[in-house]
């Protein structure tokens, strides 16, 4: 069968875990206390991440934070194991006693997890949030730092030339005798030859700086390849490439997440007003398929979420370009979703009309949005005739899903009830036995409140809450998919966000 | 020559400024040891972590001290040093304290420099990157600026005070020994000791040092006295450190750290450098450049007669105890690390290749060596 290639262009691939959207954000129980856990991750490994943490009542008195690599099930079977460091104790804000901060040292690239106990009247809790360590960019010097070091180096050489002119013209002379003109001409040779010398020493050392930059960023990161195709019969093809990083990490080796290897966005462009939640399936090593659902010819943006065997997520970009798709009905966990056009956005609307009549309502709080502020965005479902929703269900293990995408997308990032960690990373911490934590953190989890541990069902609040905050200012369009009645609903949202 | 007025005549005690700068670069020396060392056992640190101050006092003491004594020699004070000083940029003041003064300017500037560069490239681990380069310049600079000072009187003065200031002298020859050492860590620990490149990396450092200072000393010990110096400032490191505990505070920790973790235990290069100053007392008479062959010949062979055993002996059990330190680990040395076993072997022709280059490193260092320490020698100033 010969294929239809179509064209695909491969995005920017500024990507961290999700794209553009480094800091990690956790929302769970550690033991009796509820925390929202903010890292914010350092744009250079080794680097320090800064440590946020909010218990959600005033019961916890201390709060220490540790880092240690996570390490895959492969690698602790192998018995590599690592010990703790000595846990920081986070500081607690004088202004509000419910907020502690802290700094943590990331050593090495990769799959990290921070450990949080929490103390307070009701003993001690702990729970474990999976961080991602990747190095994002290098700088430039720039700046008054830049002005100073070289004005510094500048007399450095100048002064260094000086002295040895002031050596071999006096250095040797005895006491209380003058230089003759003999000994200043040649002190006069031996400053120009110092003063080639320290420049050849100083253009050396600027290689050196340059290559020691080059290293450095070689070991920026660099996320996997991800190539579309479509070939006769709608499949959407997606073939992974390491486009070289670090040897370890390795294009075959995910887990499922929420049952699934991949979770594929699917947004329309340019308008974004059309979503689809995929699931495709390996088919090779670092190959992936999917029938197409029937979906317009046009552009389209791809996001692909995976999670590697050691934790480490990473969101593969690129967009493809499809004539219209007659394609297959949806099946199994794959949703679509529809909005309003891009260029007619409402980012003060906070309702959602869905197909039945129903509304997804985001209860948002008065006033703007900020960057960089961690804060739960509420979604309420209501059936046609304005009453609060009461067939809610899980879909895919969770009471609900989240994607924020800053229209430029420089920004994507897909979020659940518990933050914007994978499960499949929070289940290693759980199973490196110091977090007992994790799972637990879960079954308190905002929306979760349904689940038992037995995973029997209960009846699920109308209401879902993700813990995210912006990472920078700008215009986002915010996906929220909800299951209720056997049918996922996605609501679509706008926000305009400041500084 | 023309002749200037000078009325000066050496004190017969050794002025503070130069104690203080000999204070400075034992400062240095200290902090460098105890900052590797805090490294390798806390991980984390600071600017203002004990041993980056003990580091930095040096700079400060340095550019306080040589500070003093050129405005005090320029407009002050110090003015019958006049005499005896070299003048730069309008100023006068004994060489080395200008040397000094450069180096500790060179340290307090690789500070923001280091800053900047982990904040730019991540807090890297390790000694040898552009902003520690210039740190350890620096404090090279402070070092020979120190010994240069001392020489400057010394190679005036005459009887005791003369004989006070070479024991000065052969101790801050040790110093630079010491730096110099800190600087080839990476390349010579005791696992690297049946490799080639160990042996190339010492030759191009030891000799260069032990062959000026002896050169520029009376003492008929001198070299001796340097390498001295030096292995009992690292082995007393090696014994101090680790009474103090440590624990781990970054990750990853592979390996349960207590203490301080101290230093490798020293080469014993008071055996070389004793054949070096056997070989001199008996050969004042040689051409320069045929005992410069000769010395670097001597230097290696005595070098790998003692190392290459020495070495083996320092992976036995016999070796895991608290004189020679050998069963203390860094927090992140892996399993696979802590085996008592030598690096991979070089090949035949590259072990040849790596100890004809070592030979030859011996023998430039050791005549580069004597060139300085006849200019030491004539330094009056």
């Amino acid at each position: 069968m010969s294929r239809l290639t179509v064209v695909f262009l491969l995005a920017a691939a500024s990507a961290l875990a999700h794209v553009g959207s480094p800091d990690v954000y956790y929302d769970g129980q550690a033991g009796p206390y509820r925390l929202l856990v903010t890292i914010r991750t350092p744009s250079v490994i080794p680097g320090v991440a800064e440590i946020e943490v909010r218990s959600a009542a005033n019961d916890v008195e201390t709060v220490h934070i540790v880092p240690t690599p996570l390490l895959s099930e492969k690698s602790r079977s192998n018995g590599e194991a690592t010990f703790a460091p000595v846990p920081d104790l986070a500081q607690r804000s004088k202004d509000d006693p419910q907020f502690f901060t802290g700094s943590l040292w990331m050593m090495t690239s990769g799959s990290w997890q921070v450990h949080v106990t929490a103390e307070g009247p009701q003993g001690k809790g702990e729970l474990s949030v999976p961080v991602p360590a990747l190095s994002s960019s290098t700088k430039k010097m720039q700046g008054p730092i830049g002005l100073v070091l070289a004005a510094l180096g500048l007399l450095l050489l100048v002064g260094a030339v000086s002295i040895v002119g002031a050596g071999v013209r006096e250095g040797q002379l005895e006491p209380g005798l003058a230089p003759d003109p003999a000994r200043v001409r040649r002190a006069r040779w031996v400053m120009a030859a110092t003063a080639v010398f320290v420049l050849a020493m100083a253009a050396l050392g600027g290689l050196w700086w340059n290559s020691e930059a080059g290293d450095y960023d070689k070991h920026i990161y660099k996320p996997l390849l991800m190539s579309a195709t479509l070939d006769n019969g709608g499949r959407l093809i997606l073939h992974l490439t390491d486009p070289g990083w670090a040897r370890w990490r390795k294009v075959d080796d995910l887990v499922p997440d929420h049952n699934h290897l991949m979770h594929l966005y699917v947004i329309s462009l340019p308008e974004m007003d059309k979503v689809w939640h995929l699931h495709p399936d390996r088919v090779d090593a670092g190959v992936f398929a999917k029938d197409l659902p029937p979906m317009p010819g046009g552009r389209y943006a791809l996001y692909g979420d995976i999670v590697h065997a050691d934790g480490l997520p990473e969101t593969l970009v690129t967009e493809i370009s499809l004539p219209e798709v007659p394609g297959k009905p949806l099946e199994g966990d794959d949703a679509t979703g529809t909005g309003p056009p891009i260029s007619k956005a409402d980012p003060n609307s906070t309702v959602a009309q869905l197909a039945d009549g129903s509304r997804m309502i985001w209860e948002r709080e008065p006033g703007p949005l900020h960057a960089k502020r961690a804060m739960f965005f509420r979604f309420r479902l209501e059936d046609a005739d304005g009453k609060p929703a009461h067939d809610m269900e899980l879909y895919m293990g969770m009471p609900g899903h989240a994607a924020f995408v800053r229209t430029d997308r420089s920004v994507f990032a897909h979020v659940h009830p518990s933050g914007s960690v994978p499960m499949a990373a929070l289940g290693l911490t759980q199973n490196a036995g110091d977090g007992g934590a994790a799972m637990a953190g879960m079954s308190g989890m905002a929306g979760m409140a349904g689940m038992d541990h037995s995973g029997m069902m209960q009846a699920l609040p109308p209401e879902i809450s993700f813990p995210y905050g912006f990472p920078k200012p700008g215009d986002y369009r915010i996906y929220v998919q909800a299951k209720r009645g056997g049918k996922v609903e996605t609501g679509i949202f706008d926000a305009r966000v400041e500084k | 020559m023309a002749t200037i007025s000078t009325s000066f005549s050496p004190a017969p005690r050794v002025p503070w400024y130069v104690w203080c700068a000999v204070l400075g670069v034992t400062s240095a020396m200290i902090g460098g040891q105890w900052d590797i060392s805090w490294h390798r056992s806390i991980g984390r640190d600071t600017f203002w972590t004990p041993a980056h101050i003990a580091i930095y006092l040096c700079g400060v003491l340095a550019g306080l001290a040589c500070g003093y004594l050129i405005l005090a020699t320029t407009f002050g004070n110090l003015s019958q040093l006049r005499g005896t000083a070299v003048k730069m940029w309008g100023f006068e003041a004994p060489l080395g304290a200008f040397i000094a003064a450069w180096g500790g300017l060179a340290m307090l500037a690789s500070a923001p420099f280091d800053d900047w560069w982990h904040s730019a490239y991540g807090l890297d681990v390790k000694i040898l990157s552009p902003p520690h380069v210039l740190l350890i310049l620096g404090n090279l600079a402070v070092n020979t600026g120190t010994l240069i000072l001392i020489l400057g009187m010394m190679n005036r003065a005459r009887a005791e005070f003369r004989n006070k200031l070479e024991w000065l002298f052969l101790y801050i020859g040790g110093v630079v020994l010491v730096g110099l050492m800190l600087m080839i860590m990476e390349f010579s620990w005791h696992s690297l000791m049946h490799n080639g490149i160990y042996y190339r990396v010492v030759c191009m450092v030891v000799p260069l040092v032990l062959a000026g200072v002896a050169r520029a000393s009376e003492k008929r010990w001198a070299a001796t006295t340097v390498a001295a110096v030096y292995w009992l400032f690292w082995a007393g490191m090696g014994w101090i450190l680790p009474l103090f505990p440590a624990e781990p505070k970054l990750g990853p920790v592979y390996h349960q750290v207590t203490q301080f973790v101290p230093p490798e235990f020293p080469m014993l290069l008071f055996i070389p450098a004793l054949a070096l100053d056997l070989l001199w007392s008996r050969t004042r008479d040689w051409n320069l450049w045929k005992k410069s062959a000769v010395s670097g010949l001597v230097f290696l062979a005595a070098l790998i007669a003692v190392q290459w055993p020495f070495s083996s002996f320092l992976q036995l059990p016999e070796a895991r105890n608290w004189f020679f330190h050998t069963n203390i680990f860094d927090y992140n040395a892996r399993r696979a690390w802590m085996h008592y076993t030598f690096f991979k072997p070089d090949a035949p022709t590259t072990f040849l290749l790596e100890m004809c280059m070592a030979a030859a490193a011996a023998m430039v260092t050791v005549r580069l060596g004597f060139a300085w320490g006849d200019w030491m020698r004539r330094v009056r100033r």
